[in-house]
């Protein structure tokens, strides 16, 4: 699931860890960090998009979808 | 109050939503960019529709707010059913 805003890391494995290991492990970075200061007349979502999506200017938007439906990455 | 709510009930409570939540994002943005004419325009005119809106709404439905922030018919609409959580 290849998005520009989530980006991955790999936690190191040892021999000994106790739990079945989480090989790939992801964040999410927001468009809200590489913007220091909002500039004005950005391009704006209708209102029907802007309360589905959660945010009015389409710049700003982070979908940030769920892990919970198996989209985890384990494999390596 | 009809017992049933019609479609369109939930059609303008929506339409509602959508108003106010674009006025939460350009009063927010308003706090850090007060210079910004073209977004205060759109801010008025939002809260205007907003307004009118809600007025549309009540007139049909009954009131949204409470303590004198709404009308109500004859007899008391306020503790009839449907409360919000029953939407």
């Amino acid at each position: 699931m290849e998005d520009n805003q989530v980006r991955e890391w790999h936690p190191f494995i040892g021999p000994f860890d106790p739990c079945p290991p989480v090989r790939v492990k992801t964040y999410v970075v927001p468009p809200n960090q590489f913007i220091t200061f909002q500039p004005m007349n950005l391009p704006q979502f209708s209102p029907a998009e802007a309360l589905r999506l959660g945010t009015l200017w389409p710049s700003l938007y982070s979908n940030y979808t769920s892990k919970r439906r198996g989209e985890v990455v384990t494999d390596e | 109050m009809s017992e049933v709510l019609t479609e369109d009930y939930y059609r303008k409570l929506e339409e509602l939503q959508q108003l106010d939540f674009v006025l939460v994002e350009l009063t927010l943005y308003l706090d850090t960019h007060p210079n910004d004419m073209q977004a205060l325009q759109q801010f008025n005119k939002t809260a205007q529709q907003r307004q009118q809106a809600a007025y549309n709404f009540e007139m049909e439905y009954g009131p949204l707010l409470q303590y004198g922030h709404s009308y109500s018919r004859y007899p008391w609409q306020w503790s009839q059913t449907p409360w919000p959580w029953q939407v």
